[in-house]
């Protein structure tokens, strides 16, 4: 791992180099880091007999809240009652959820220990925040349909199944890229 | 002993969780030690100025992949109880079509804007709410949606089983495919360096 | 060879790091299938002292207090099946019964209409990992024996009447009746097919509908 300190994200405000931010590190290499989350899903195998996940984890919260608004609404909806079971167990009782919020503890361990962590806005230079919250909340939206059609994101179908050489799991991540690729060029102007 | 523990019954449900949360650290700390607790370090990857995404992901299909060949193949590991998710063509073509939209608009996927929004990105927090309102937008709207759902199914079938290669082969295949990348990540990398820092 | 190694950065270390391990990959095959191993001797100590059975009545209690611990296998046809089942069973013909879902760590009562096909398939299930596999003593024609129509005594003592006070509401329980007489001698047992389904009360319910509806969703 290397540990030079750069800003590697030119957020440097009008102000000059705040020192925060040079002391950001620069990020670990992109095979050493792929390899720790190799293992890390190799575990999960030989444990669990499972692999990683997180939009179960949103699925599961997402069925709680609406159970604990509207019971009835939640029990007479398929989708929502299959992750609520026959109540015996809380939703949030679920694997998935205390791994995700294993994921939030330890992506703040990393950015603590890189100096990483801060509020911030990240866009392009000629984007307000507001439009670019609107983008992130609207990726989120369409994002969630592509996981709960797909059944699983990036982390449980593409990452898992693909380790797993699950026919799904390759079909949905070549369409992953796919679609990216496709939209880039028309959203490009959010970075730039 | 056997793997899967759980499966084998070495420890129970409550145990589980906590083998999550320990599992979840690792799994946050290495997508923040990547950089994709950064919406513009993800996106990179669809401007071809950075292919972190690509990198990341295939050393770590990769390595899964032959950590799980070999482990089956001495047999300490029964492969058939990992749970396999069942495929269903159409959703998850359009399903993955979908995902790729929303991460190239919104910049994360739901993992990773879970690692963003610890990092204290705001935009990572603004996708995570979309992402919940997604999932309630779907729930009710599935009983319009159930018919497409659960259109085309495959059943749990994997990829050696479909071309009827064997697996070791399609093994071997994945990882040339993911060397071969990698080698061609670095040339398109060179081509489409970003522009000067702003 | 020493020298070419040393030139190659991190990257390229990895990567032939990665192909070796993939070449060496082309001639495995992870799945187990459906072979599999025993230990024979250990097989032998559980069947020698019959840590490997249930007993009917012991089965009956667990049924009466709706225990949820144990999934009970009927391996029998459709037919068999149709016409009498003990309550909570859920139905595997021997055939399926790998392909069942059921959990290597859960306990698993198997039943047929003796104890030949649930021997067999206890034999099985051990072989293939799971833990907690059980057989029920003798098989539907123990249960009917001991737990449907059980025989009590012509003149009880006065621990022969508190015995069969209780097997005669475990009996109700499951619709079965009560006997007289020595065994084995010639008695009225209705056939399987005229006995009346016996209503469960009490929170189990039949089928396999329980564990599956506790069940959620597992994948991402």
């Amino acid at each position: 791992m290397t540990t030079t300190t750069v800003d590697d994200l030119g957020v440097t405000a009008a102000g000059g180099t705040s020192v925060r931010a040079a002391r950001r590190q620069a990020y670990m290499n992109p095979y050493l880091a792929g390899i720790g989350l190799g293992l890390t899903l190799l575990a999960a195998f030989v444990i669990m007999g499972r692999g990683l996940g997180a939009s179960g984890a949103f699925s599961a919260v997402m069925a709680w809240i609406v159970h604990m608004v509207a019971p009835a609404h939640a029990q007479a909806n398929e989708y929502i009652a299959g992750y609520i079971g026959d109540g015996s167990v809380s939703p949030l009782k679920s694997w998935l959820l205390f791994e995700v919020v294993g994921v939030f503890a330890g992506a703040l361990l990393s950015g603590l220990l890189a100096h990483r962590v801060r509020w911030e806005t990240e866009r392009g230079p000629r984007v307000r925040v507001g439009l670019r919250m609107l983008m992130a909340f609207s990726g989120g939206l369409l994002m969630a349909f592509g996981a709960a059609f797909a059944r699983g994101c990036t982390s449980g179908q593409a990452l898992t199944g693909g380790a797993l050489l699950n026919l799904g799991s390759w079909v949905f991540m070549l369409m992953v890229f796919a679609g990216g690729y496709a939209l880039a060029y028309f959203v490009r102007w959010q970075w730039r | 002993m056997s793997a899967p523990f759980f499966k084998f019954g070495l420890f129970g449900d409550e145990t589980s969780l906590v083998v999550a949360f320990v599992i979840g650290i690792a799994f946050g700390f290495f997508l923040e030690r990547a950089g994709f607790g950064s919406a513009r370090k993800l996106v990179s990857q669809f401007y071809l100025s950075d292919m972190a995404v690509f990198k990341v992901m295939f050393t770590a299909i990769v390595t899964a992949m032959l950590g799980v060949t070999y482990l089956g193949w001495i047999g300490f590991l029964d492969l058939s109880l990992v749970y396999l998710v069942p495929t269903y063509l159409a959703p998850q073509i359009v399903g993955g079509l979908v995902l790729g939209f929303g991460f190239v608009i919104g910049g994360y996927c739901p993992g990773t804007s879970v690692a963003a929004s610890a990092t204290g990105k705001l935009d990572g927090i603004a996708f995570v709410a979309g992402v919940f309102a997604g999932l309630f937008v779907f729930a009710e709207a599935y009983p319009l949606l159930k018919g497409f759902y659960e259109s085309t199914p495959v059943g749990t079938v994997t990829m050696p089983q479909v071309f009827g290669l064997p697996y070791g082969l399609v093994v071997f295949a994945v990882v040339l495919m993911a060397i071969g990348g990698f080698y061609g990540a670095s040339l398109v990398e060179k081509k489409f360096a970003a522009p000067a820092k702003e | 060879m020493k020298t070419m190694l040393s030139r190659l950065g991190l990257n390229q270390k990895l990567a032939l790091a990665a192909f070796v391990l993939g070449v060496l990959a082309i001639a495995a095959s992870p799945y187990r299938g459906t072979t599999a191993t025993i230990d024979t001797k250990a097989l032998a100590l559980e069947v020698a002292t019959e840590a490997d059975h249930v007993e009917p009545l012991d089965l009956a209690a667990w049924v009466i207090a709706g225990r949820a611990d144990y999934r009970l296998v009927d391996l029998r046809g459709e037919p068999e099946f149709g016409q009498y089942q003990i309550p909570t069973a859920e139905h595997f013909p021997l055939a399926t019964l790998m392909e069942a879902g059921l959990g290597r760590n859960e306990k698993i009562i198997l039943y047929s209409d003796g104890g030949v096909h649930s021997a067999q398939a206890w034999l099985l299930l051990r072989a293939s990992g799971y833990k907690a596999a059980y057989v029920l003593e003798g098989g539907l024609d123990e249960w009917k024996e001991q737990v449907l129509f059980p025989i009590l005594a012509e003149h009880p003592n006065d621990f022969q009447r508190a015995r069969d006070e209780r097997l005669k509401s475990v009996a109700a329980f499951f619709g079965g009746q009560p006997r007289t007489g020595s065994r084995g001698g010639p008695v009225a047992m209705p056939m399987p097919g005229a006995l009346p389904a016996p209503s469960v009360v009490g929170p189990a319910s039949p089928g396999g509908a329980r564990p599956a509806a506790r069940k959620k969703k597992e994948g991402c």
